[in-house]
This record gives structure tokens, C-alpha cells and sequence, in this order.
């Protein structure tokens, strides 16, 4: 007689593999039995099942004690202990991708058959994702160790009616398990009896907890993590945005502002001027309103205390050229590392084009003063009036230890619209800067603005406020392309600035009153490398127009100035020029890299402050590698509710378009924090634990533990692998791994 | 948020203690959680029939419950209750006596103790966990089991109508009955606490999901709730004293296939999910014509209970 | 002391009542109450009686009835009711459960033929069905047996020795329904023959046990054998109980049986009820007369007295049983028992004789012809139906 053990647990189909298996035999006119034991088995408890196989007639009835051969079902249930009573010369068959020899130490001098019956099962969709059903898989396995034909296989699945995915799951099972013989002896363990003591009904100790330690059945296991909300994912500056918003949110506007400044020094600048990428990677922007990020920004840089500052404690000098918000940036992170920082910038005060280049009515001159005070406090000097040419750069890689040069994008691109336009044709960056000045008036003009980024939008309304009687802004796409911020240019148009889009002035001559600018009108043509469809010029009778102005501002964009390079530099991929002998001489901000937003330099600052410092020192402050991205398929959005966007007051278009009042009030203006707060709380915290215990509440066993240290505890013991917590975490932190 | 309820350093006794015997993911499971953060502390003493809710206990002389139970015959829950509950009155001892029940245990076998412990009008709370099988045989039709669907005794799908319970319960006056949702925490334990606060009779439907029977995925167990009750199949609503209505949630629009296309005793079956929805706007036409002509307004106290 | 005339289910009614309020000081009394005939006026009186600490449930079957009693004993309660015949069958789910949860309730049973056929009279059958159900089981021969064997019965059930239900069957109509003269006790007896209730497993949060739920076989043996040693310590604690009923009441009920003339009698009868009253009126006549035949009046069922009736029998030459009862394919339920008992004895004719099924009177000519036929008989025979076979 042939007796066999199987392994299994509730779902998986144990007791139909024996009644197969018995089948298979029966129908070579052999006798046969196969039974289960049947208890309160759940779907994934460990369970038994029997198999007996004899020429003659089988007359026992018991439990088979000392098998044959064992067949286990789940991989998590291969362990010695399944080895009770084996007959050292019968076969092991498990279901595995394991390789046979992976057992030598846990089966030693057995036969050990493996066959991946799971993987086939999920793969001829047999039974669920959680429970596959392996066994009419693992038949076909069984029949190769049983020297039993295919045919034979083939007919008992018949008998049983399994449909055509069982045939060829067994088939594929049937061809590749793979079995040897281990080295070592192998020796007969003995069944063990059972123990004494027996309760009754009456005993005053019933009652206790369940021994069954039920972690035994899980197939997987939930762990947390912290993922990477897609917002700082996509901020530039590399800000912890959930953190801060979540600060706000629950009004502890000291925390927001402590976490913002980890990352950047110009917080109150941010929130006013930030184009926030944040707030387009933001997974809120598909099911309702993106959180309103920059808004919350300037909003906790109003409300919060900024910490104590660190002074100077090393002995390292670090030179900075230029102080727009690449080399505050950078001054700032170097200056709480404890570096000695001076920043040397052409202009008589520092903020380089966040002084010059954006409009008070955007960027007040206290905010950016009160931030670069605090960077101050850390120890950093400036010396204004500073022009730092190429041979004062490379005196200055003798007297530093480092040099940071961010001097910034000092060309600008121009458009050849003639000769005969004289003062009446200016680049943006100047007007804007003699606006600043007060050195300039559009007073009664009619004014063309070229251009689409945000200089250009900056120009066109500083001219409105300068009493411009016309402003006219030419864009050669559309307002779709226009990589100023989009809000800006909606902004604009409140005040009455015209936008002419698909449009490209050709040339100006002097009209009866001011200029004539003649047009081309465009359409759009084919995507260039940007991904931004190209203006192509029609042509035809309609092709051109004219424009009558009395001054025209180009905001094309600038470039970098590459005199300052020794001639001939070249620079590695951490933007460090090459080939000098004094000091190390890292390149940052738009000079190294052309990005173009404040947040960007901040970043870029950072991280050269950090390349820096891990120069100097060896050591890498540099963040981990990047935690995987919470974006949206990890968010189960349906345990939000919806809720539209709470937005800072503005300043009406006929109060402030004759005037540099700052248009954006910011959400501290108002008397109430609520509307900040609510804000602030709309944030899905994407890939970070809030501590909402959804999943404490949710666990069905109730074995998830939030200790008030914090921590969450998964006891492991009991969980039965449901998955539940993970799917009730709202933000993708609880997750499951397979066992 | 609630800290104050799920911090802790060491686990607490939980009615449902873990190395019960549940399937993973089971809705009776998270049922019996949420029961017990509705209760806010109070330990019940329940009455459960036959059903997966006394295999949940595992084998004596240990429990999966950590409160104390009575498993009753299968049609006796109420009845058993019905002692336990004359006695705590008896003994001025005000924790809930509460029967655990399947939909066999209700809607089937047990439905005569049940409607005369109502009509008793039996200081307990009846809480029906309804997978609309049996379960515990291993999946076979109920009076639950919903039109259309594929048990092991309805290999060919369901012919007939799931009996609506809560309509056969409210016509028995009771002070309060209610449908639960595992997957709308807040409006689950706001319905414990008012069931818990009220004196008399208290039936709660709570539709539970079943993934073996179900053959649906144990981690989508909340979800497909969620679902239930947004496309309108599960409405959730309160009755007083058979006489007030109330809904809580309103369905949203979400497709019934949401619900239907999880779950393989739908899909491996013909089910006519154009019948199922036009049976679901009738049951709205019902719910929202009661609730118009009769709504439910106010302090909300039930009927209580007269005694001789 | 008051001396009532008054019906079996009248003097049923007032000791369980009786019963319930001695339990006033403690967890108090409950019944599940629904009639049936011939039992109906016993759940009436109690439906009408004021307990200071208990409630009579007016449930919708016999199935809910003993299922409150079930609720209320696991609740700590003195726990009580009343039934007959398909009521009976009906609530025998419960009744086992009563049993298997080794719950003290007791149970007055009114023995009526479990129909079809539609009968409403007396036969044992129907309790008698309930005998492996985990009850002690006594069969009552008069009204003052039952008022006395009802009070012995919570003491019985109650005893942490024995913590198991006891049912007290007595004869439909017979009983139930006829006046006699019984002394009825006075509740500071009562009070002071009935410790209160202690149910050392009711169900309390300190203890949260799942009583009645899964239990491999091992546990399941366990408790069945709990359950044949608390059996077999019925007798000697059902002495105590008649000892303090003695000194509460001054009088002292049958134990576990009433073994009379038996020492000099060759011929013993056997029967149990008022049919066991008819043959000790015979026997008397018939001991005038010279016969020495001997009776012993059955009371405890369950657990069977067997060293009581093998020291009674086990030297008899002839022993007649009369069985109010049947199982189909067997015969007398009581002579089963007495025969498995005599296994090995001296006795040379065990007769069985099956009477008054269904109500039929069995009347001193029955019983008459009966010893006639018994005493000619050298070797015992297959039942004899005597209504049948006269």
C-alpha cells in the first residue's frame, strides 16, 4: 500500500488533489482512497489531506500517520516538522520555484521533487490572486513522480469535469518537475502523542485566547514606507512639501517654517513667485483642485518663527559670486554647515535678479530683505559693486577654499527689428530694473511687449502701473505655451493687458506718432525639442500687419555670460571646472544650468553647497537616493471627499493696476487662520503616514498596533496577510509583500 | 482622526481577538472591530447561532472572543438572548446583550424567535452579519442570497429575489433598526452608539463581505462595500420605531459593476445587471417615499420596553 | 404547611413559582413559557404570578421556551418550564443543548402521546425520547410526589456535584388535570429547603468563555464523561436532598425508587407513574390473598438507578415491567433498562408487558390479569401487548 500525506491550506484545493490523485489510480483498476480532515478549516488554515493506494482492498479508516510521500501545497508551509512520520524512502513533492538542492538541510537524504505550481496556476488563471488553486496543477506533477502517464493525468482531470486551463496547468506541471535525491541520512521521525491535561465545561480557566497562531497562514505580509510625495518630487528647491502643508494644518506654523527652511532660505519669496511644479505633479489636480501650495508657502513664511540661526565654526572660507537665489542659496546652506561664506555681486545690494527682475507689486523689497537678513544672521557677508571678471575669479580660488559662481544669465536676446528705433526699443530686464528705480515713466504711451515668459508678463504690467495708455503683449504661440505662470498672465489680462498670441514682429520704423512694428502672423507647426509646438509663419496676403507703439520691450529670454570661464574650461557633471590649480570652483544657478525659476536655483544652490561641503570634508549630506514616487495609482483617491480649493484674496484688478500694491494678499491676511488651515488639510500627505489610523481601525484581527511612541506594530504572529490595512491606506504608506 | 482609540502600547481584549479562526479579510471580522469602537468601551455579552461567528471561537477550552458567549442552536440566538437580557434587566446590569447572527441564523431558520423577540420588543441588539450564503456549509443559498448569483446550490445562478429583512423587521415597531457599512466607519459607530443608547429591540443589517464565498479578493473586502452602498444596492438608512425614516448615504452614481464585476459568484454567472439596477431604483422609489412621508425628525428616542 | 385540593398542574405551577421567588435574593427566576396540552395551566399560573425577581416570557414555541431558559441559566438565573409531547420534540434541539451546557433548569414534563395520531393523553413516550439529552429524569406517581420532587429536583439540578437539568414527569391528565389533596409548602419553606442558584460557568465578562462553541473529540469525550460522573453522583446527593426535606417539611418523598414487600416476594412488578399506584393497590389486595409478589415503584430514570434495582431484582424469580411507553422495533423503555441491568442475575422471567398507550386506563383488572399471566410463565418471552393480546 501506497499512503501519502498533502499539505495544504483551506482554498488551495488539497482534498481534490488527493481525491485526483486517487482517481488517476483508481482508474487503473487499482484501489484507492482519498479524504480530508474535516474540521472548521478557513480559506489559508493549514490543513490535511489523505491518499492510499493498494491492489487489494483498502480496510483502514485512520488518518495516515507514516506516509509514503508528502505533497505540500504552499511553499510557506515547508518546514521540518512536515517530516513526522515520513518513510526515509518515499518522495517530498513541493510546490516551489526553489530548486530541489535549495532543501538539502531541511530534508537530508531524501527525494525531493519541486515544481512552481503556483506560478502556472496564476498564470492559467486558476483560482484568485490571494488563494490560487494549485491542484489539479500539482497533479500533473504528482503523475510524473507516480509513473503515471500523461494520458492517465488526463483522464482522472476528465473525471473530475476540470475544464481545458486545468489540462494544460497539469501539463506544463507534468513536464517540469524536477526531483534528485539529497545528500545525508535520512531517518524516521516518529510521531509525537499528544498532551495530557483536558478542560471541561465547567473548569473556572476556559476561555482563553486562541492558540492558533493564524500569521501561519498568510501568504503576504503588509509593511509600511514612506514614499515620495510626486509635489516634492517635482519642487525644484526639492522642499518637503507634504511636511510643511501638514504643519500648517494642524497650526503649527513654526514647525512648516522650520521644515521649509531644511531645504530653502527664501520661503517668502517662493510662495509669492514659485510657477509650482509642486501644484501640477499634485495628486488632488484629477480628482477636484490641486492643493494650493504656493499660497500655504508664503503663508507659513508669515506665520512662522524662523529657529536661531548657527553661526560660523569652521575655519573654511567659501566665496559666492553673485547673490540671486542660486548663491543665497547656496551662502545659506554653507553658512549653517558653519562655513565662513562672502557673496560678491556686481549690484549695490544683494537679491541679484530677484531685486532687478521682479516687480515689488509680486515681490516686495521687505520680504526679500527679511530672508536675506536671516541668511545674514549665519554669518554670511556681502560685498555689493563686486564685478568678478576671470581674473579676479581665479585670485579668488587662492584666497578661498571654495568658490560657487553663480553670476547668473547676464546676455540677452535680442531681435533685429531695424536700425531706426533708438530709445524706443528696450529689453526687459532693464525696464524692469529702471522700474524699480523709478527711472522710467510709460506715462500716455501705447507699449508692445515680446515675448511669453514671466519677464515679459512683469514688463507689460509694470508699464500698465507706469501709466502706459496701452499694452499690448506679442506671443508667437499661444497662451497655452507660455511658460510664464499661468495665473500671472491671467492676472495681466484682469488689468487690461492685451494679448496678441500667434504673433512675431518683424521690424519697426518710425510712424507718425512713435513706431510702426509690422507683423508676421503664425500658426503652429510641428513639436520642437521642448515639446512645445513651433510658430511657423503663414504666408499669403494676410501674412503681415502693423502696430502703432511708442515703445517696445523684448523679454526673449537671456543667456549666460561665459567670460568670467578661463578660456578653454571645461566642467564635470557636477558643474566643477576643471583643470585649475587653486581652489574648487563649482558652477551653479541658471549660469550652470538654464532652468529659470527661482525654486531651481535654490536646488541647484543646495546641492552645491552640499558638493561643497562633501568636498571639503568628505562628508555626503547629500539626501538618500529617492524614496519611490506616491503618484496616483498608489492613492485610493475614493477615501477622500471632494473639496474645492481654498485660495488666498487678491487684490481687485481696478484698485491694483495703477498701482505696485502687492496683488496677491496671501492667505495671513486675512484675520483667520481657517481658511490657511482647511487649505493646508485638503493635502492627501501622498506616500506619508498622518497618523489617521485607518488602518489600525480597519484591521480586521484588530493586531495592528500604534504604539503612542508613534510607532505602528504589526504583530506578525496573528496576521493573516489580508491586505486590508493597505487597501484602506489612503496614501500608499501601507503596503504588502508577498511571503 | 481618533487616537485616543486605537493608541496603545500593549493590544487591548478585543471582542474579536486575533488567532480567531476568520477567513482573511472577512466582513465579519471587521464587523465585530468596528462593533467594539462603536461600543466605546462597553463589553457586550453575545448570543451567536450557528454560523461562521461561532467557528470564529476556535476550539474550547480557548475563545476568539474575549467577551464572554453563548453559541446557541441555530434558529435560538434571539431566544437565548432574550434570557440573558431578562436576567442582566433582573440585576440592574446595563452591558449590551448582543446576538451575532448570519443571514441563515435571520432571515431564514431563526426568523420566527426573531420576530417574536422584536415583537417582545427584548431589550437586545440583533446584529446581522449578512454574506448572503451559508457560509459556514461552505456557501449554499440563503433567503439572502441576491437574485442572479452563482451558490453552491444555485449553480445556475439565484431565480429568486434577496427578501428584504429590513422591511419584514420594521414592520415590527422596533425602536430602531439600521443598515451598517464596514466601509463608512463614522455613520457604522454613530448607528452602534445610538442602538447602544436605546432600550428595547435593535435590529442592524450589516452586509458582509465573504471572499471565499464571494470568491472575491480579501483585500477589496471594504472596498466592494463602498461600492454597495454608492451605486445604491446597499442603502443606508435608519428606521424608528418602525415609523421614521432616515438615510444616511445617498448613492452617487457609481455603476453597479464596480460592485458586481469583483466578485466571481457574479461574474461566472448570467446575471442581467439591467434588472438588478431598475430593482435598485425601485427599492430607492420605496425608500424615498417612506422617508418623504414619514421622515424622521428630532431626538430620536424608540419605544421602550413594557414588562409583565 | 396548607393542605390544597388541587390539580397536578395547579400544584405544578405554585412550587415552581415557589421556586423561582426562593431565588429572589440572588440572580433571580425565568421561564420561557408556551402551552400546549395537558401542561397549558402550569405556564398560566406562572404567567399570573408576581415575582419579585423574575420574569415568565411569553415565547412563540417550546423551541424559544427552553432557548430563554438556556439565556437565563447561562445569565446565572434560576431557570424554569413547562411541556408535553410535540412541544416536547419540537424543543428537543434545545433540550439537549439545556443538558450538553450542563445548565440547572428544570422542567416539568406532562406525559401526553406525541401524536400523530392526534392524542392528548398520557404516555411516556415522549420524555422518554429525551433520555440521552444529558437530564435526570424523574417519573412521579402521585401529586405529592410531584410537589416534592420538583423542589428536590432544583436542589438536585443546582448541586455543583451534579449541575445538570432535571425534567419531573408526570402522567397527563391523570395528574395534570385531577384534584386531589396535596400539602402544599409555604414559601419561608421553601426558601429555606432551596440554596440560591450558583452556576459556576454563567457567562460574565471576567470569564469570557464561548460556552457551547467548537470542541475537538478529545474535549468532546471529556465533557460526555463529565457529564456520566455527575449521572452517577445523582443518587447519593438526591439522598441528601430527601434527608433535608425531611427535616424542612417532615416527610420524606420516594428516593430513587420505592422498593416495597420485594424482600419476601418471589414475583416483582415493576411500573412507574400512577400506573405504579394501580399495582400496589393490586399487590396489597393480592399479599391478602397469600401472593408474594413485591413492587417497585420507578421514580429516577436518568441516571438509571441500576444498583438500586439490581439489589431490588437481581434474586427475583420472576419480574414483570409495565411500560406506559415504546420504541418501535425494542420494546418497554424502562424494561430496556432493567433488563440490561439483570444482566447475569438469578431472575428466570424479566416479562415485559406494554399498557395504556395513548391514554388507555390501565385499571387493577389490567394489572390482575397481568400477575395471571406472569406467574405461569417458566422463561420470559418477546413484549407482551396487553390491550392487544387480551
Amino acid at each position: 500500500m501506497i499512503e501519502i500525506t498533502i499539505h495544504g491550506r483551506g482554498g488551495q484545493g488539497g482534498v481534490t488533489l488527493a481525491k485526483l490523485i486517487a482517481t488517476a489510480h483508481f482508474l487503473k483498476g487499482q484501489y484507492a482512497q482519498a479524504f480530508g480532515v474535516y474540521a472548521a478549516e478557513r480559506s489559508g488554515a493549514p490543513l490535511q489531506a489523505f491518499v492510499r493506494i493498494d491492489s487489494k482492498e483498502i480496510t483502514i479508516h485512520n488518518q495516515v500517520r507514516t506516509p509514503d510521500h508528502l505533497i505540500v501545497l504552499d511553499r510557506t508551509l515547508i518546514s521540518p516538522g512536515i517530516l513526522v512520520g515520513h518513510k526515509p524512502e518515499g518522495w517530498i513533492l513541493l510546490n516551489t520555484s526553489d530548486d530541489p538542492l535549495k532543501f538539502a538541510e531541511m530534508f537530508p537524504g531524501r527525494c525531493v521533487a519541486s515544481v512552481d505550481a503556483t506560478s502556472i496556476a496564476v498564470e492559467h488563471k486558476l483560482g484568485t490572486r490571494t488563494v490560487p488553486i494549485v491542484n489539479t496543477t500539482l497533479l500533473g506533477a504528482v503523475g510524473r513522480m507516480m509513473d503515471l502517464s500523461w494520458q492517465e493525468v488526463n483522464d482522472a482531470i476528465a473525471v473530475l469535469k476540470f475544464g481545458g486551463a486545468n489540462v494544460s496547468a497539469a501539463r506544463v506541471a507534468f513536464e517540469s518537475v524536477q526531483s534528485m535525491t539529497l545528500a545525508g541520512h535520512a531517518e524516521l521521525n516518529n510521531p509525537a502523542v499528544a498532551a495530557n491535561h483536558v478542560a471541561g465545561i465547567l473548569d473556572p480557566d476556559v476561555g482563553g485566547p486562541p492558540k492558533i497562531r493564524t500569521g501561519n497562514w498568510a501568504t503576504r505580509q503588509p509593511h509600511r514606507r514612506r514614499m515620495q510625495a510626486p509635489c516634492s518630487h517635482a519642487c525644484p528647491a526639492g522642499n518637503d512639501v507634504p511636511g510643511f502643508v501638514a504643519a500648517v494644518s494642524e497650526g503649527n506654523h513654526d514647525e512648516a517654517m522650520r521644515i521649509l527652511l531644511e531645504t530653502t532660505p527664501l520661503p517668502g519669496v517662493c510662495g509669492r513667485v514659485c510657477p509650482a511644479p509642486c501644484m501640477d505633479a499634485c495628486n488632488r489636480s484629477e480628482f477636484d483642485e490641486p492643493v494650493q501650495v504656493r499660497d500655504l508657502e508664503r503663508f507659513a513664511a508669515e506665520k512662522g518663527q524662523r529657529p536661531v540661526p548657527t553661526m560660523p565654526s569652521r575655519e573654511e572660507r567659501i566665496a559666492i559670486v553673485g547673490s540671486g537665489p542660486a548663491g543665497l542659496s547656496c551662502a545659506y546652506q554653507l553658512g549653517r554647515l558653519g562655513y565662513r561664506v562672502k557673496v560678491f555681486d556686481a549690484g549695490f545690494e544683494p537679491g541679484g535678479l530677484l531685486r532687478t527682475g521682479i516687480p515689488e507689486y509680486r515681490l516686495p523689497h521687505s520680504v526679500l530683505d527679511d530672508e536675506i537678513d536671516y541668511i545674514r544672521q549665519h554669518g554670511v557677508e556681502f560685498e555689493g559693486e563686486q564685478f568678478i571678471d576671470r581674473e579676479r575669479l581665479l585670485l579668488l580660488t587662492r584666497e578661498f577654499d571654495a568658490i560657487f559662481v553663480a553670476a547668473g544669465l547676464q546676455q540677452m536676446r535680442g531681435l533685429d527689428l531695424g536700425s531706426a528705433c533708438g530709445d524706443a526699443v528696450i529689453q526687459g530686464i532693464d525696464f524692469l530694473e529702471r522700474a524699480q528705480e523709478g527711472s522710467i515713466t510709460c506715462s500716455g504711451q501705447r507699449v508692445v511687449v515680446v515675448g511669453g515668459g514671466n519677464t515679459a508678463i512683469d514688463s507689460a504690467r509694470s508699464a500698465l502701473r507706469l501709466g502706459a495708455i496701452r499694452v499690448t503683449i506679442l506671443y508667437r504661440r499661444t497662451h497655452v505655451e507660455m511658460p510664464a505662470i499661468q495665473e500671472e498672465i491671467v492676472d495681466a489680462l484682469e488689468e487690461g493687458v492685451e494679448l496678441r498670441e500667434l504673433v512675431l514682429p518683424k521690424r519697426a520704423a518710425p510712424g507718425k506718432a512713435g513706431l510702426t512694428l509690422t507683423c508676421s502672423r503664425m500658426r503652429l507647426g510641428d513639436p520642437d525639442a521642448t515639446g512645445r509646438r513651433s510658430p511657423v509663419p503663414i504666408t499669403g496676403a494676410d501674412a503681415e500687419f502693423d502696430i502703432d507703439c511708442d515703445l517696445v520691450i523684448l523679454a526673449l529670454g537671456q543667456s549666460a555670460d561665459l567670460s568670467i570661464l578661463p578660456e578653454g574650461a571645461e566642467v564635470n557633471k557636477d558643474a566643477e571646472l576643471l583643470g585649475l590649480t587653486g581652489a574648487p570652483v563649482i558652477l551653479g544657478g541658471d549660469l550652470a544650468k538654464n532652468e529659470g525659476t527661482v525654486a531651481h536655483a535654490i536646488g541647484n544652490g543646495r546641492r552645491g553647497a552640499l558638493h561643497i561641503h562633501r568636498t571639503l570634508t568628505g562628508e555626503d549630506l547629500f539626501p538618500p537616493a529617492t524614496e519611490p514616487i506616491a503618484t496616483r495609482e498608489f492613492i485610493h483617491t475614493h477615501l477622500f471627499d471632494h473639496a474645492s480649493a481654498r485660495h488666498a484674496p487678491v487684490v481687485s484688478p481696478d484698485r491694483r493696476r495703477r498701482s505696485f500694491v502687492e496683488v496677491r494678499e496671501g492667505f495671513a491676511k486675512s484675520s483667520s487662520q481657517a481658511p490657511a488651515i482647511q487649505e493646508a488639510k485638503r493635502c492627501f500627505s501622498c506616500g506619508m503616514c498622518t497618523e489617521c489610523d485607518r488602518c489600525v481601525e480597519y484591521c480586521p484581527e484588530g493586531i495592528l498596533l500604534h504604539r503612542h511612541d508613534g510607532q505602528y506594530e504589526f504583530n506578525y504572529d496573528y496576521c493573516k496577510g489580508c491586505g486590508v490595512c493597505a487597501s484602506q491606506c489612503p496614501r500608499g504608506v501601507v503596503y504588502m509583500t508577498e511571503l | 482622526m481618533s487616537i485616543a482609540l486605537t493608541t496603545a502600547d500593549q493590544p487591548c481584549e478585543h471582542i474579536l481577538r486575533a488567532g480567531n479562526t476568520n477567513c482573511a479579510g472577512c466582513g465579519m471580522s471587521l464587523g465585530l472591530q468596528l462593533l467594539e469602537q462603536g461600543l466605546d468601551g462597553a463589553r457586550p455579552t453575545l448570543a451567536i447561532p450557528a454560523c461562521c461567528g461561532i467557528v470564529t471561537a476556535g476550539a474550547f477550552p480557548t475563545s476568539g472572543y474575549g467577551v464572554p458567549v453563548a453559541a446557541t442552536t441555530f434558529a435560538s440566538s434571539a431566544a437565548v438572548a432574550t434570557g440573558l437580557s431578562t436576567i442582566a434587566e433582573l440585576n440592574e446590569e446595563t452591558e449590551p446583550v448582543i446576538c451575532w447572527a448570519g443571514d441563515g441564523g435571520t432571515y431564514d431558520i431563526g426568523l420566527a424567535t426573531l420576530s417574536a423577540a422584536a415583537e417582545r420588543n427584548e431589550n437586545i441588539i440583533y446584529i446581522c452579519y449578512d454574506n448572503e450564503i451559508y457560509g459556514n456549509t461552505g456557501g449554499q443559498r440563503s433567503s439572502a442570497t441576491p437574485e442572479g448569483v452563482r451558490t453552491t446550490t444555485t449553480p445556475k445562478g439565484k431565480c429568486e429575489v434577496k427578501k428584504d429583512i429590513m422591511r419584514i423587521m420594521t414592520a415590527h415597531r422596533i425602536p430602531y433598526a439600521a443598515t451598517l457599512s464596514i466601509a463608512h466607519r463614522e455613520d457604522f459607530l454613530q448607528k452602534i452608539r445610538t442602538a447602544a443608547a436605546t432600550r428595547g429591540f435593535r435590529f442592524l443589517l450589516l452586509l458582509s463581505p465573504c471572499p471565499t464565498g464571494w470568491k472575491s479578493e480579501p483585500d477589496e473586502s471594504v472596498d466592494l462595500i463602498e461600492y454597495a452602498v454608492r451605486c445604491g444596492l446597499f442603502p443606508l438608512y435608519e428606521v424608528f420605531d418602525g415609523e421614521r425614516y432616515r438615510v444616511n448615504v445617498r448613492p452617487d452614481g457609481t455603476p453597479l459593476e464596480e460592485y458586481t464585476s469583483r466578485q466571481r459568484r457574479y461574474t461566472s454567472a448570467d446575471v442581467d445587471l439591467g434588472h438588478l439596477q431598475s430593482e435598485i431604483l425601485k427599492q430607492w422609489r420605496l425608500l424615498d417615499g417612506l422617508c418623504n412621508a414619514f421622515p424622521a425628525e428630532g431626538k430620536m428616542a424608540g419605544r421602550a420596553p413594557k414588562r409583565n | 404547611m396548607a393542605r390544597e385540593l388541587i390539580t397536578g398542574n395547579g400544584a405544578a405551577g405554585y412550587v415552581l413559582a415557589q421556586a423561582g421567588e426562593a431565588n429572589r435574593s440572588a440572580r433571580g427566576c425565568c421561564c420561557g413559557a408556551y402551552p400546549i396540552t395537558p401542561q397549558t395551566e402550569i405556564i398560566e399560573y406562572l404567567r399570573g404570578f408576581e415575582f419579585a425577581k423574575g420574569r415568565v416570557v411569553p415565547v412563540e414555541s417550546e423551541h424559544s421556551a427552553m432557548a430563554v431558559c438556556i439565556g437565563a441559566s447561562l445569565g446565572g438565573a434560576r431557570a424554569f418550564t413547562a411541556s408535553s409531547a410535540n412541544g416536547l420534540a419540537y424543543m428537543a434541539e434545545n433540550v439537549f443543548a439545556a443538558g450538553y451546557f450542563r445548565l440547572p433548569i428544570v422542567m416539568i414534563a406532562v406525559n401526553r402521546t406525541l401524536g400523530p395520531p392526534w392524542n392528548i393523553w398520557a404516555d411516556q413516550g415522549d420524555s422518554l425520547a429525551l433520555r440521552d439529552a444529558a437530564w435526570v429524569q424523574f417519573y412521579v406517581e402521585s401529586h405529592q410526589e410531584l410537589v416534592d420532587t420538583i423542589l428536590m429536583a432544583f436542589r438536585i439540578a443546582e448541586d455543583s456535584r451534579v449541575m445538570l437539568p432535571v425534567m419531573v414527569c408526570m402522567d397527563g391528565f391523570i395528574v395534570s388535570h385531577t384534584q386531589m389533596v396535596v400539602d402544599l409548602p409555604e414559601q419561608q419553606q421553601v426558601d429555606a429547603y432551596l440554596p440560591t442558584c450558583s452556576i459556576p460557568h454563567r457567562l460574565n465578562v471576567d470569564r469570557p468563555a464561548t460556552v457551547g462553541g467548537l470542541a475537538w473529540p478529545r474535549e468532546t469525550e471529556h465533557m460526555r464523561h463529565e457529564i456520566q460522573q455527575a449521572m452517577e453522583r445523582v443518587p447519593a446527593v438526591l439522598e441528601e436532598a430527601r434527608g433535608e426535606f425531611e427535616q424542612v417539611f417532615g416527610r420524606r418523598p420516594h428516593g430513587v425508587m420505592s422498593a416495597e414487600y420485594v424482600d419476601e416476594a418471589e414475583t416483582v412488578v415493576v411500573a412507574s407513574n400512577t400506573i405504579a399506584r394501580t399495582v400496589r393497590n393490586v399487590i396489597e389486595q393480592r399479599r391478602v390473598g397469600g401472593e408474594a409478589i413485591g413492587l417497585v415503584s420507578a421514580k429516577l430514570f436518568r441516571p438509571f438507578p441500576r444498583d438500586a434495582i439490581r439489589a431490588a431484582l437481581h434474586d427475583k424469580r420472576r419480574v414483570a415491567v409495565l411500560d406506559r411507553n415504546h420504541s418501535p422495533g425494542s420494546g418497554g423503555i424502562f424494561w430496556q433498562e432493567i433488563a440490561a441491568t439483570l444482566q447475569g442475575c438469578d431472575v428466570e422471567v424479566l416479562q415485559d408487558y406494554v399498557v395504556g398507550l395513548g391514554g388507555g386506563d390501565v385499571t387493577p383488572d389490567v394489572v390482575n390479569r397481568i400477575i395471571d399471566d406472569l406467574v405461569k410463565r417458566e422463561t420470559s418471552a418477546e413484549p407482551v401487548w396487553e390491550e392487544v393480546t387480551a
